[in-house]
């Protein structure tokens, strides 16, 4: 830790791109690339063997417990850290606890009682096999039920009183991380003009793919057989699984966290996170500026994981929704003066209320 | 038209920044010698302590001079004519204007203390890019640290060095901290909070002389006699306008404390504006008005911008605000608190236990100021209240409409003891 006389934390070395950053980045890649596509191009499986040696049923259960284990650190230590601000000790909470269960054990255990490993906290497009055919036939009715009202109607409805953040950084498991063991990575996030350009480009791509893929699922389902579609849809799902499944949510989002920040993955490329900062954009919840307090000093926008230049809204007095923005409620953490806070606006809200009271003219005076 | 801006601190980068939002065709110059870039000088802390790099601190892209079309020219003024309407650059360059406005900032105090002037080593303000490269030079070797002043900039250098693990003293000449600003049940609040963190404050003790050796800085001595060593002395003694380099000048306008404007920020010299911390702001049948805040300089900077162009707008400051970080306690303030004399009736609402507390200053019938510490407070809701006239009772009912703590996280107001006391202050001049 720090020593007298010694620079502190953010020109560290790995949290600040140096060698061990790459290094940690470079591992992280392999690890992943390996856990991916072990067993396929020449790759080895080198997880699947400790998985057998523990007595786990696949690699997949072994990442899922270390995956849990990442968050479950991490969070304890955002626990400690953020101890004075109850909007992140009970949101780090609500993480923890979403992994630890409905992430990782409740599938298990659904598995052993011989129920389907079902993730009740990935909706599709996320999970984009719960809207495929396979799943919609061959899961037992209550699931299915749950991925559509859940896909369909949980998310946009919740999405509008509550903004993305329900999802994207109360449960989602990408969050979760990102939001724990990714904390001393997250300032590193480009808040540039040209990375914003390319992230509306890629994740509103990556969401029409994910249409795409399911439109063909379905479609293919519905087909006869021996239609040309069928074959094609089939080639289109594989290739979606391999680029969008594996090499942009895992390899890249994660492997990314020391080199571009934390949400590369959830920032670019999530289909589930596109669709909600639509929904966002339409719903209640926003960034509230307080106004004329801000002194353009940029906590805000350095640790934004998500690369808002939160600063630019704030020092023009400007309240304002983002569609990426994550609602992690960092920005309010960091600011100096307590200029940022988030908030669903309802009408109910009694200082909504007061702020748009009529003139002063109306209001008596010493009451 | 051509308008230059000398200085790009907060001031002169707003005035450029509306004046461009104003007139799309004017040519807008803004030369500053500083930095390259404007940045934001409350953010230098931050700087200091890692949270940030350099670049962060500049609150705009730098493609946003070239897209707003504003020019920047790196380079100091030298020389100024009014009557040709130029100003010759260090560089060699003249610029030639029909408006130019004077956005010199501020500098920090001197104090007068002996065998300072031979100290010339490990001596630092803390206002300046400059001022935190010299920093920076210091802390690698350097075991402890004494600062002098007991306001905002010393609080936040003192917060700096503790960061870096530099023991560190902080000397205040006043009984208690900040008194322009705090009254002695805030203070001793802020003090415990320092102490809590590790930092020796002393107070009441001004500073009698300084001792080095081979120029390099080893101690300051008390009027009480009292030595008090370290490696780095900082002082932060507060500020005063930056007013040095203009003596050079052909024509200099007229200045007194600060350069004299009238409400339109308008010198004595036609065409010539001047605004920020380096303005003294003359006032038919009121006392001038310095202000030295960042929100003053923006506004400042913004009113100037429209009268370039004739507008002919004068200044009136809104409902006082201001508001600060002491280590971990905010501070948010408004009204007239810091000109409130000592005995204004006030009700003082502390939780026992913790650093949270609230001052409501009035004056019998009508709520005139308030002093938030340690919870987030819009200074929008307690500044309408001020205007308002309302009540201290009418206040005290609705007291939760103005809190701006982060969701849940809201802070309960009921588990306040709620006192009225008069306000008990110094009439000490403000000291930072």
């Amino acid at each position: 830790m720090r020593k007298v006389g010694v620079r502190g934390w953010l020109l560290h070395d790995v949290t600040h791109r140096g060698i061990t950053a790459w290094l940690l980045a470079a591992v992280i890649f392999a690890f992943y690339i390996v856990l991916y596509f072990g067993g396929q191009y020449g790759i080895p499986d080198l997880v699947s063997p400790w998985a057998e040696q523990l007595g786990l049923s696949s690699k997949w259960v072994l990442y899922g417990a270390l995956y849990s284990a990442a968050i479950v650190l991490g969070g304890f230590w955002m626990l400690w850290k953020y101890r004075h601000n109850r909007y992140q000790v009970v949101r780090t909470l609500v993480v923890m606890v979403v992994q630890v269960t409905l992430g990782f054990s409740v599938p298990q255990m659904l598995k052993h009682a011989g129920q389907p490993e079902y993730y009740f906290s990935y909706l599709w497009p996320l999970k984009i096999d719960y809207f495929y055919p396979y799943n919609i036939t061959g899961l037992p009715w209550p699931y299915v039920v749950y991925s559509v009202v859940g896909a369909l109607v949980m998310v946009p409805v919740l999405g509008v009183f509550f903004g993305k953040r329900w999802y994207c950084s109360w449960v989602c498991g990408c969050g979760g991380l990102a939001n724990t063991a990714g904390e001393p990575f997250r300032h590193l996030t480009s808040k540039s003009t040209p990375a914003w350009r390319f992230e509306k480009v890629a994740i509103h791509t990556v969401l029409i793919a994910a249409l795409l893929a399911t439109a063909l699922a379905i479609g293919s389902a519905l087909l006869p057989e021996e239609s040309p579609i069928v074959p094609v849809a089939g080639k289109y799902r594989e290739f979606y699984g391999i680029i969008v499944g594996g090499i942009l949510s895992g390899v890249i989002g994660v492997g990314l966290y020391p080199i571009g920040g934390t949400r590369a993955w959830c920032r670019n490329f999530c289909p589930m996170a596109a669709i909600l900062g639509l929904v966002q954009k339409l719903g209640r919840f926003r960034i509230r500026v307080k106004k004329d307090m801000c002194i353009s000093c940029g906590l805000c926008s350095k640790y934004c994981e998500m690369g808002i230049d939160v600063r630019s809204y704030a020092q023009a007095n400007q309240s304002f929704t983002r569609a990426s923005c994550v609602g992690c409620g960092m920005c309010a953490e960091v600011c100096p003066r307590g200029v940022l806070t988030l908030e669903n606006v309802t009408r109910k809200d009694p200082q909504e209320a007061v702020r748009r009271a009529p003139g002063r003219a109306s209001l008596p005076i010493i009451t | 038209m051509h308008i230059v801006i000398v200085g790009n601190g907060i001031a002169g980068i707003t005035c450029a920044l509306d004046a461009r939002s104003r007139d799309a065709s004017a040519r807008i110059t803004v030369v500053g010698g500083e930095s390259e870039f404007f940045y934001s000088r409350t953010a230098l802390m931050y700087a200091f302590m890692d949270k940030m790099n350099r670049r962060d601190l500049e609150p705009y892209e730098r493609d946003v001079w070239r897209k707003r079309n504003i020019g920047l020219v790196t380079d100091w003024v030298v020389d100024h004519d009014a009557e040709k309407r130029e100003v010759k650059l260090a560089g060699g360059k003249t610029l030639t204007y029909d408006v130019l406005v004077l956005a010199l900032g501020a500098t920090a105090n001197v104090p007068d203390w002996a065998g300072l002037a031979e100290t010339k080593q490990g001596v630092v303000n803390f206002i300046s890019a400059q001022d935190l490269d010299a920093c920076e030079a210091l802390v690698p070797k350097a075991g402890r640290a004494v600062v002098v002043g007991g306001g905002l900039i010393g609080i936040e250098l003192v917060e700096c060095l503790m960061h870096h693990g530099i023991a560190t003293t902080f000397l205040i000449r006043e009984p208690y901290y900040w008194p322009a600003a705090l009254s002695r049940e805030e203070s001793q609040m802020v003090i415990a909070h320092l102490r809590e963190q590790g930092v020796e404050v002393v107070v009441d003790e001004s500073v009698e002389r300084v001792e080095s050796t081979g120029g390099r800085f080893n101690a300051v001595v008390t009027k009480s006699g009292k030595r008090y060593a370290g490696d780095i002395l900082g002082v932060c003694i507060g500020v005063r306008a930056n007013l040095e380099r203009m003596k050079s000048w052909k024509s200099a306008p007229a200045s007194r404390r600060g350069i004299i404007v009238d409400e339109r920020f308008r010198t004595n010299l036609p065409a010539v504006f001047a605004c920020g911390d380096c303005c003294e702001i003359e006032r038919p049948g009121r006392a001038p008005l310095i202000e030295t805040i960042w929100y003053s300089a923006k506004r400042h900077g913004a009113l100037v911008a429209r009268n370039v162009f004739g507008d002919d707008v004068a200044y009136e400051p809104p409902v006082f605000f201001n508001s600060s970080k002491f280590f971990h306690i905010e501070f948010t303030t408004v009204g007239e608190v810091e000109y409130a004399p000592a005995g204004t009736p006030t009700i003082f609402r502390h939780r026992s236990g913790k650093h949270v507390c609230q001052r409501i200053v009035h004056d019998g019938t009508r709520v005139i100021g308030f002093n938030m510490l340690g919870s987030r407070w819009d200074n929008e809701v307690l500044a309408r209240w001020v205007e308002e006239r309302r009540s201290p009772t009418w206040v005290l009912r609705h007291l939760a409409e103005a809190q701006h703590d982060v969701e849940l996280g809201r802070m309960n107001l009921q588990a306040f003891d709620e006192v009225n006391i008069p306000l008990a202050k110094l009439g000490s001049p403000p000291h930072a």
